[in-house]
C-alpha cells in the first residue's frame, strides 16, 4: 500500500543544506496502525508530507498504491491525495467559516461527486463521530475534542486508502485524547490504516507498530511487534 | 462549484464584503454617469457646423482715422482676398459660426408680436458666404450680389430674402420642411422670403438650444469694423493665415488687423469647457476605478494571508491549482456581484436625478449593464494576480504550526 525505499529529502538554501530524511525505507500494508515518533526536527512531519503528498522527496522510490508518485506532476498529486489520503492535522485546520457540513464536504467537492452522494456520505461522517445534530454550526461553537473529531469526519468522508494523522491528541487534554485515540482505534479495527505521527511514548506504546525516527533515519529504537518490514540502511 | 460554500463563508465576514461592495457599486455609479456625460459631450463636439471647417479661417480688421473708409476698404480688401492664389473665397460677415458671438432674430409666420417666436442664428453677409463656407445648398438658390443691401446698424436690419438652415426651415413649416423654399416668415414686421435651404449651418451658440437654426441674409452692414471668412484650398490655410494677414496690413494703413484665428481653434476654444469636463470626468473614473481595484486587491490580499493555512489545508484536501484559483475568482465575483447590483440601482435613480434636475437626455439603457460587465471585468482583473499567488500556496503549509 505505502512502500518508499531509499527516501531522500534535503531542504537547501543559499547557505545550508539539510538532510531531513536520509536513506529512510519503510512499508505500510492496510489495516495497520503504525505510529512515527521522534524527537522534534528528527524528520517526522517531513515523513507525513512526502507520505501524504504534500512535499516532493529529493530521491529514492515512493510507491502509493502501486503508483510511482516521484513520477507526478501537481495536478496528479492533488487527485491522489483527494482519492487515497485522509488528513487530521494536529489544529484540525477546519475551515472557521464553513459550518460543520460544509468543512466535511471540501475534499467531495474536488473530487467532483454529485450533491446527493456527498450528502449521504456526509451525514453518515457526522454520524459516526456523533455529530449529525451540530451539522449546521461551525467550528468556533464546538469544543476541541468536536472539532478534531469533525476533522477526522472530513478524513474519513472519501473512503481513504489511509489516514495520515499528524499529532491528532497534540492540542487535546488528556481525557479528550483518549477519546480521539479511542475513535481512531475503532476506525482501525473497521480496516482502515492509520499513520500517525506524536510526541506521546504512550500513545506509541499502544500501537501495533512504533517507527522511531531519529535524525532522519529510522531508528533501532523502532518497535516492530508487527513483524513489518522497516528498515534503515 | 463552490457556490453555496463560498456565499455562506461571505455571509459570516460581512464587513469587509459591505465595504468593498459599496465602493464598488459608488464606482460604478460615478463611472457609468460620468461615461454617458462624456459620451453626450462628445456627441455635442462631433456635431458638424456645415462649414468646411479645416480649410476655414477668419480676421477682423478695425479701420481708425478720418480718412478711413469702410466700405471701400471691404470691397478693395474682398476683391484682394478673392485674388490670392491658394484662396478659394471670401466673404465679409457680421459673425462667426461657433465663436460664441453673433446676431439672433425671433421669427414668426404672421405679422403678430404676441405669437411666440423661433430664434434663429443671422449672418449679415453677401452672395459668396455660401461657397466661403461650403454650405450644401439643398433646395432653392443663393441670392446675388444686387440683393446685398449695404446699409448701417442705425438704419435697422430689414432683409427682404434669405438662405436657411434646413433645421430652422423644419422649425419655422413643420410640414413643408424641404419644400419651404417661396415661404414668407416675419422678423418682427418685415416679411422675409426663404430662398434657399442649406443642409446645415449652426449658429454662432454652440450651447443654444436653437444651435441649428441659423440663416444667411443679404445684408451688409457699413462699419469700421469688417470680419472677413476665408476659405482655402486643401493644406494652404496656415500658411495663407499668414500671409493674408501682411497682406491686409500692407494695404491700408489706418486699420489694425487682429483676431486672426482658424476655424479649427475656434472650434476647441468654444468646446473647451466641454472637453475640460470630459478630461476631468475621465480622471475622475480612471482614479475611482484604480482606487476600487487596489481595494479589491487590498481585500483579496488580505483574505489569502489570513487564509493560508486553510488555502494549504484546501490543497492538502486534493484541491488543484485551478481550484484555489476559482475560489478565490469566484468568491471576487460574488462581491463584485453585489457591488454591481446596488451599483445599478444607485445608477439608474442618479442618472434619472441627473436628467431632471439638468434637462439632460435620458441615459441608454445598455450603460448600467456595460458597466456592471466592466467592472466585474476589473474586479477579476484585479483578483488574479492574487489569486494566482493564493494557488501556489504549497500544500505543506497545512502541516505547519505557524
Amino acid at each position: 500500500m505505502l512502500n518508499m525505499k531509499n527516501i531522500r529529502k534535503v531542504f537547501r538554501t543559499d547557505l545550508v543544506e539539510t538532510c531531513a530524511l536520509d536513506d529512510f525505507s519503510l512499508t505500510v500494508d492496510q489495516g495497520e496502525f503504525v505510529t512515527i515518533t521522534g524527537p522534534s526536527g528528527c524528520g517526522k512531519t517531513t515523513f507525513l508530507n512526502i507520505a501524504g503528498l504534500l512535499e516532493t522527496h529529493t530521491s529514492g522510490l515512493y510507491l502509493l498504491d502501486d503508483v510511482d508518485v516521484s513520477q507526478l506532476g501537481d495536478y496528479a498529486r492533488a487527485k491522489l491525495r483527494n482519492q487515497k489520503i485522509g488528513f487530521i492535522f494536529q489544529s484540525f485546520n477546519l475551515m472557521p467559516d464553513l459550518n460543520l457540513f460544509d468543512n466535511i464536504d471540501v475534499p467531495l467537492r474536488y473530487r467532483g461527486m454529485k450533491s446527493a452522494e456527498r450528502k449521504e456520505r456526509i451525514d453518515k461522517a457526522l454520524d459516526s463521530v456523533g455529530l449529525f445534530a451540530r451539522r449546521k454550526h461551525v467550528p468556533a461553537q464546538l469544543s476541541g475534542g468536536q472539532q478534531q473529531r469533525v476533522a477526522i469526519a472530513r478524513a474519513l468522508v472519501g473512503d481513504p486508502l489511509f489516514l495520515l494523522a499528524d499529532e491528532p491528541t497534540g492540542n487535546l487534554d488528556s481525557n479528550t485524547a483518549k477519546g480521539v485515540m479511542a475513535l481512531l482505534e475503532e476506525i482501525n479495527d473497521s480496516g482502515t490504516t492509520i499513520i500517525m505521527v506524536t510526541h506521546d511514548q504512550s500513545l506509541a506504546q499502544q500501537s501495533k507498530r512504533n517507527i522511531h525516527i531519529l535524525d532522519g533515519r529510522i531508528s533501532n529504537a523502532s518497535n516492530e511487534t508487527a513483524n513489518k518490514e522497516a528498515t534503515a540502511a | 462549484m463552490e457556490i453555496g460554500p463560498i456565499l455562506r463563508a461571505l455571509t459570516r465576514n460581512k464587513l469587509g464584503v459591505i465595504l468593498i461592495s459599496l465602493q464598488i457599486a459608488f464606482t460604478m455609479t460615478v463611472m457609468v454617469n460620468a461615461v454617458f456625460i462624456i459620451n453626450e459631450r462628445s456627441k455635442l463636439m462631433a456635431r458638424p457646423s456645415g462649414l468646411d471647417e479645416p480649410n476655414m479661417f477668419y480676421l477682423r480688421s478695425t479701420g481708425f482715422g478720418d480718412q478711413f473708409n469702410s466700405e471701400i476698404t471691404e470691397q478693395d480688401d474682398l476683391e484682394l482676398l478673392r485674388n490670392v492664389p491658394g484662396i478659394v473665397d471670401a466673404t465679409a460677415i457680421n459673425s462667426i459660426p461657433i465663436s460664441g458671438g453673433g446676431s439672433s432674430d425671433g421669427l414668426r409666420l404672421e405679422d403678430d408680436p404676441t405669437l411666440p417666436s423661433i430664434p434663429a442664428a443671422v449672418y449679415f453677409t453677401d452672395e459668396r458666404a455660401l461657397n466661403t463656407m461650403r454650405l450644401n445648398l439643398i433646395a432653392g438658390e443663393n441670392f446675388s450680389g444686387s440683393d446685398v443691401l449695404h446699409q448701417r446698424s442705425s438704419e435697422g436690419r430689414n432683409y427682404p430674402m434669405a438662405v436657411v438652415s434646413l433645421a430652422l426651415a423644419e422649425a419655422l413649416f413643420p410640414e413643408e420642411g424641404q419644400t419651404a423654399v417661396g415661404k414668407i416668415f416675419y422678423n418682427d414686421s418685415n416679411p422675409v422670403q426663404i430662398i434657399g435651404i442649406v443642409e446645415r449651418l449652426q449658429a454662432p451658440w454652440t450651447n443654444s438650444f436653437f444651435v441649428e437654426q441659423a440663416m444667411l441674409v443679404p445684408l451688409n452692414f457699413i462699419s469700421s469694423t469688417s470680419t472677413y471668412l476665408i476659405r482655402t484650398e486643401p493644406g494652404q490655410r496656415d500658411r495663407l493665415m499668414v500671409e493674408t494677414e501682411e497682406l491686409l496690413a500692407g494695404n491700408n494703413s489706418n486699420r489694425i488687423i487682429r483676431d486672426l484665428k482658424s476655424m479649427d481653434e475656434t472650434r476647441e476654444e468654444s468646446y473647451r469647457l466641454d472637453s475640460s469636463m470630459a478630461t476631468i470626468l475621465f480622471v475622475v473614473i480612471l482614479t475611482l476605478v484604480f482606487i476600487t481595484s487596489m481595494g479589491i486587491v487590498g481585500l483579496a490580499v488580505f483574505g489569502i494571508n489570513r487564509r493560508r493555512k486553510q488555502i494549504g489545508t484546501r490543497r492538502a484536501l486534493g484541491a488543484t491549482h485551478a481550484e484555489i484559483l476559482r475560489y478565490f475568482m469566484l468568491e471576487n465575483f460574488f462581491i463584485s456581484g453585489v457591488g454591481v447590483t446596488i451599483g445599478a440601482v444607485l445608477t439608474i435613480a442618479f442618472s434619472i436625478a441627473l436628467s431632471s434636475l439638468f434637462e439632460m437626455p435620458t441615459m441608454g439603457w445598455y450603460y448600467t449593464p456595460a458597466g456592471m460587465l466592466i467592472l466585474i471585468g476589473i474586479g477579476q482583473l484585479a483578483v488574479l494576480g492574487p489569486s494566482t499567488k493564493a494557488s501556489r500556496i504549497e500544500p505543506a503549509i497545512a502541516t505547519r504550526s505557524i
